[in-house]
């Protein structure tokens, strides 16, 4: 690493009795070339506000002190690396770019049905250069907020930090929190579908662990240098999560997906009937998905290593179903799994609530901490676009994720009445159950299958 | 109610309990005819005579060991030393035998020493220092600080009444410059309850003695800065509240321990590791220690002025902590 | 030198003189043969690996500490040392409390918490030893401190030995219940060997019991093999600190027939020393005393020394069926608790 030939900037004296200054803004940016004497920075002391021009020509490095932090004069605040030295030296560049997201990307990308289509946007951008963090405050999580976060489901990563460095204060995240920003931006890292989080892996109650500092940025191979009209940018802490949780679940589950065809007629008729009656009395939409949820959660009870969990050599099998709905958010920017607790004890019309009252607080950022945690079985409907196939990753520690795809009308060999085989048009829909096959086998899992189906084709409104 | 100081406070608590009990009584150096060096016990001698108020000879290990002996015999001594610093020379029989002599022999030993200590006004190495925490390492002693004039009666009769040998630390500081309404009736503040002496959440200061002050000053300074310090007071080292430490830890989730006694192996310590064994996960910042540097008490002002934690180190701290 | 030293006790008449019947008398021999006759058993044990640590006996201080003892008043209080076994005996502690005081068991009477011979029985008026030699005679100054407070017509013991009398505790000590005559005799077992230095490199007087007169009151040395004139001399000292009379310093003067410890061979006493004590052996001299002077027949030496010998045997036995303390019981007592003083403060 050519050290020697970067540039250090540094908070300077604007005056005799002047011993702190603001870093008020950035002006440049990681990777932005600099000429010398060009402003890189405004800063305030008590004396003067002024620019700070770059001491000399380069590529800006790391931004070592966030915007609205004070610093003693002397402190470093930044480095501009020579023009060709950059490939070179350490990623400056706060993450990775280009990170292996591909694995992440497809099975569990959820593009919700139109009802539930939740899309709100990721709040809470990371601050600036705040994921630069090269071993500065930004980076350490006091064991407080590291605890709030694991409790609350919060990414410390994704709040803005006020103590020394950027740090996350106890304050900082409890505002957070208070502000109801937290749910869709920093989502309980064990709650995301195909969970992202740096999260502790084991369901256990979060508060008795001190969450694990955030994950490291992925180690990669030295980054490839920057191409003509490639776009680097800093990776979301989100994003970071995803890109952990989905390479650590393919590391420890044995993923096998079945997929069954399933003849949705009279899901099709029983929605037509109750849509109405739903809409007016409760304003409640019973979506497909509350259908297969019901009929998936009911299948579950007869089924219950796939609503299981490993725990060492121990399994662990429950009598309720916490049932995640996988949500993506828009622009791919990350993935969100609103849990229904004890949905064995809700009925149809509960779920479809259940599921529009969780969309609607995704979509206005109004989820609580509680209602991404402790998920026991994942639906994922990625559907909505037309894909009539998928492979899901099971969010960990789970053991199965059930998908659900395209709902489109195919000729279909049926009987009829006199026991002919005859084509008929019906609703068809392929449903996909991934399975961790080190606990679940392959019969079991097309037992699993094949009784969806039946409640699924066998539908009798009872309510 | 009264105002009383400091001094006169200790001086009222050990005259009621020697008009209650006759087992009661005082010895130490020149505390009869002449009252004390401080004067804590003027005017006793008239009023308790020369066999209840005992001017002893140059000998801390007599007055200690004496005091001993006469628990042992069914009295309920309360030795002064003249300044705590002298007590060094009386450490063999708190440490070896007062502190062990019930858990081996069953023997209770309800001694209380009265320790003038503290520094502050030039009183130099010998006649300025804190040693409460050598006494709290030792099991079987127990190590009463108060900060208060009300505390202050009402600790030594707690201590006066307790089956142990009882260090009760008074500071010289304290005892004419605090003033502060004292209940005329007997009362006993019980040992081992903190107090908070005044109410925050943004930062805990653990402290006792004279640096309750110290520390309250400077909590006032920050508090124009939005910073919301509490300042808990120990009042007794041993037992010393956990539960209240760690309370205040975990709803601040920020801790400076201050002492007047020296820093490497004081009583702070002890509590900041408390504070990261117990309440590590509440911790939402290092826990900083502010006390006297390892060395003895210089004897010049400006040397003893940078020796004793001061306003401004406080301040300091707290801002510090606050914008960790 | 002010000093006086004793003369040795000669008739029976001068014996009953000074308060002893004949029941007395073999009374004092029943306690010093118990007294080796523990040593001697804490030996075997010791060898047999049945007792901890170290270990340390009194042989040769048999007389002076059963002398004294003797003396004492029911109500008067003490601080026996490690070659003090005689003090305890005499004062009745049982034996096999002691045995199982030797071996760390949890009826000890520190319940395995101390070892050795640091222990007391408050309830007799004896007050448990530190291994700071001489801290217990200043605590003693203010047992003796405590009764002159009260008026009460009480003495308190303190022991001290030649070694330790060089310490700063013994001169406060002292100084103090000289400056407030204070109801308190001192006895300092002069055995002539701080562990394994010799008297004349711990003190430059030719007594220690000269010390007495700079603390302003009397000093006394005495044969500490001579059982009968320790007693007298207690005897005196005890009753003229009762009646308002001071302190009294008496030096025993006696020869440490042992090493400082079992583990400890005295390879530094000259043996020509060891000879000429050991035919002045305080238990064989008094036996002969009792046999020509107190007409001791065959018959009551039986019974004694075969009572002694079933009590130790006894005493042993139930010691080693004594349990070993629960470790959970390690906390306890570390405070004391209210309930537990005598006189509890305004009760």
């Amino acid at each position: 690493m050519a050290t020697g030939t970067q540039i250090e900037v540094v908070m300077p004296q604007m005056g005799v009795s002047v011993s702190e200054g603001t870093v008020t803004k950035w002006l440049k940016q990681p990777g932005d070339t600099i000429a010398r004497d060009e402003a890189l920075l405004e800063i305030s002391t008590d004396k003067v506000d002024t620019e700070i021009p770059s001491p000399g020509d380069g590529v800006v490095g790391e931004l070592l002190v966030a915007e609205g932090e004070t610093v003693e004069v002397g402190t470093l605040l930044a480095t501009i690396l020579p023009v060709g030295a950059v490939a070179m030296e350490a990623p400056p560049a706060p993450a990775p770019v280009a990170a292996p997201v591909a694995l992440a990307a497809e099975p569990v990308a959820v593009a919700p049905e139109p009802p539930i289509g939740v899309a709100p946007e990721q709040p809470a951008a990371v601050p600036v250069a705040a994921d630069a963090a090269s071993g500065n405050g930004r980076t350490f999580v006091s064991p407080v907020v590291a605890r709030i976060a694991a409790e609350h489901g919060v990414d410390p990563n994704a709040v803005t930090g006020t103590g020394t460095g950027g740090r996350v204060t106890k304050k900082d995240i409890l505002a957070h929190i208070e502000s109801g920003a937290t749910a869709p931006p920093a989502p309980a890292p064990a709650a995301l579908a195909a969970p992202p989080a740096p999260a502790p892996a084991a369901p256990t109650p979060v508060a008795a662990q001190p969450a694990a500092p955030p994950a490291p940025a992925p180690v990669a191979p030295p980054a490839a240098p920057l191409q003509t009209g490639e776009v680097e940018e800093p990776m979301s802490a989100m994003r970071r999560g995803v890109m952990e949780h989905m390479r650590r679940s393919l590391d420890t589950s044995a993923h096998v997906s079945s997929a069954i065809e399933v003849d949705m007629s009279r899901i099709v008729a029983a929605r037509a009937q109750l849509k109405k009656e739903y809409q007016a009395s409760y304003g409640v939409n019973p979506t497909y998905l509350s259908f297969i949820a019901k009929a998936t959660v009911e299948t579950l009870q007869d089924y219950k290593w796939v609503n299981a969990e490993i725990r060492g050599e121990k399994v662990i099998t429950r009598p309720w179903v916490n049932l995640g709905i996988a949500v993506s958010l828009e622009d791919g920017k990350g993935l969100i799994v609103p849990v229904i607790k004890n949905a064995q004890d809700l009925n149809l019309l509960g779920i479809a609530r259940a599921i529009t009252d969780l969309a609607a607080r995704a979509r206005t950022k109004k989820l609580l901490p509680d209602d991404v945690q402790g998920g026991t079985f994942t639906i994922t409907n990625p559907g909505g676009f037309g894909t009539f196939h998928g492979t899901p990753i099971i969010s960990q520690p789970q053991v199965g994720i059930l998908g659900t795809y395209a709902l489109v009308k195919r000729p279909w060999v049926v009987q009829d009445e006199l026991g002919q085989d005859v084509i008929a048009i019906r609703p068809l829909m392929n449903i996909t159950l991934t399975y961790d096959h080190r606990l679940v086998d392959g019969a079991y899992s097309g037992g699993f299958l094949r009784d969806l189906r039946t409640r699924l084709e066998g539908w009798e409104q009872a309510d | 109610m009264a105002e009383r100081t400091y001094l006169q406070a200790i001086s009222d608590g050990l005259r009621q309990e020697m008009r209650l009990d006759p087992r009661v009584f005082v010895l130490g150096e020149d505390v009869g005819v002449y009252g004390g060096a401080f004067k804590v016990t003027d005017g006793f001698q008239a009023e308790f005579g020369p066999w209840r108020v005992l001017d002893m000879p140059l000998s801390e290990t007599a007055i200690v060991a004496g005091a001993t002996g006469a628990a042992l015999m069914g009295m309920r001594p309360v030795a002064e030393m003249q300044f705590a610093d002298f007590v060094s020379c009386a450490w063999d029989h708190l440490v070896t035998v007062a502190a062990k002599q019930h858990y081996r022999a069953g023997t209770p030993i309800p001694i209380v020493l009265r320790l003038p200590s503290g520094g502050g006004f030039s009183g130099g190495p010998f006649h300025s220092q804190n040693p409460e925490s050598l006494f709290a390492h030792i099991p079987g002693l127990k190590v009463v600080c108060p900060a208060t004039p009300e505390d202050a009666k009402g600790l030594l009769v707690t201590a006066i009444e307790d089956a142990n040998p009882v260090l009760f630390f008074e500071h010289k500081h304290l005892y004419r410059r605090i003033k502060g309404e004292v209940p005329d009736e007997r009362y006993s503040t019980p040992f081992g309850k903190a107090r908070i002496h005044r109410e925050g959440d943004d930062i805990v200061v653990v402290t006792w003695g004279a640096m309750v002050y110290t520390a309250a000053d400077a909590a006032e300074i920050v508090a124009a800065e939005g910073i919301s310090v509490e300042v808990l007071d120990l009042r007794t080292l041993i037992p010393w509240d956990r539960e209240a430490v760690l309370e205040s830890a975990r709803r601040t989730s920020k801790v400076l321990v201050l002492h007047e006694d020296t820093r490497t192996g004081g009583f702070g310590a002890e509590i900041a590791a408390t504070v990261a064994e117990e309440a590590f996960e509440y911790l939402d910042g290092p826990v900083k220690r502010i006390a006297a540097p390892d060395s003895p008490v210089p004897f010049s002002p400006p040397l003893e002025a940078a020796y004793l934690p001061q306003i401004d180190d406080v301040v300091a701290g707290l801002r510090e902590l606050a914008a960790y | 030198m002010a000093v006086r030293e004793a003369e040795p006790v000669g008739s029976l008449q001068e014996v009953h003189d000074v308060g002893l019947d004949r029941e007395d008398l073999f009374g004092i021999y029943r306690s010093m043969l118990t007294a080796r006759g523990i040593e001697e058993r804490g030996h075997i044990l010791y060898k047999q690996g049945k007792i901890p640590g170290s270990f340390y006996t009194g042989r040769g201080n048999e007389a002076s500490a059963v002398g004294v003892a003797t003396a004492m008043g029911a109500d008067d209080v003490g601080c026996p040392l490690q070659r003090d076994m005689g003090v305890h005996i005499a004062r009745g502690v049982e034996p096999w409390r002691i045995f199982a005081q030797y071996m760390g068991r949890a009826d000890g009477p520190t319940k395995g918490r101390d070892g050795n011979v640091h222990i007391g029985d408050a309830r007799l008026g004896l007050h448990a030893m530190v291994s700071h030699l001489p801290a217990m005679l200043p605590v003693a100054v203010g047992m003796g401190l405590a009764f002159r407070i009260r008026e009460e017509r009480r003495v308190a013991i303190a022991w001290c030995g030649e070694g330790a009398a060089a310490r700063g505790d013994a001169h406060e000590g002292m100084n103090l219940a000289g400056v407030r005559r204070l109801p308190v005799v001192f006895v300092i077992d002069n055995n002539q060997w701080a562990y394994s230095t010799p008297a004349h490199l711990g003190h430059a007087v030719d007594h220690l019991a000269d010390r007495a007169a700079a603390y302003g009151f009397e000093g006394v040395v005495v044969d500490g093999t001579d059982v009968l004139a320790v007693y007298r001399e207690a005897k005196r000292a005890i009753d003229k600190a009762r009646d308002g009379g001071g302190p009294t310093l008496i030096e025993s003067v006696t020869l440490r027939m042992e090493g400082h410890a079992v583990h400890d061979d005295a390879s530094y006493v000259p043996r020509e020393m060891f000879e000429e004590w050991a035919r002045r052996d305080p238990i064989d001299r008094y036996r002969t005393w009792l046999r020509d002077t107190a007409a001791m027949t065959d018959a009551e030496e039986d019974e004694i020394t075969a009572g002694v010998k079933r009590l130790l045997n006894e005493s042993l036995q139930r010691a080693e069926e004594s349990p070993q303390p629960d470790p959970a019981t390690l906390l306890d007592g570390v405070f004391a608790t209210q309930d537990e003083l005598d006189t509890p403060h305004h009760k």
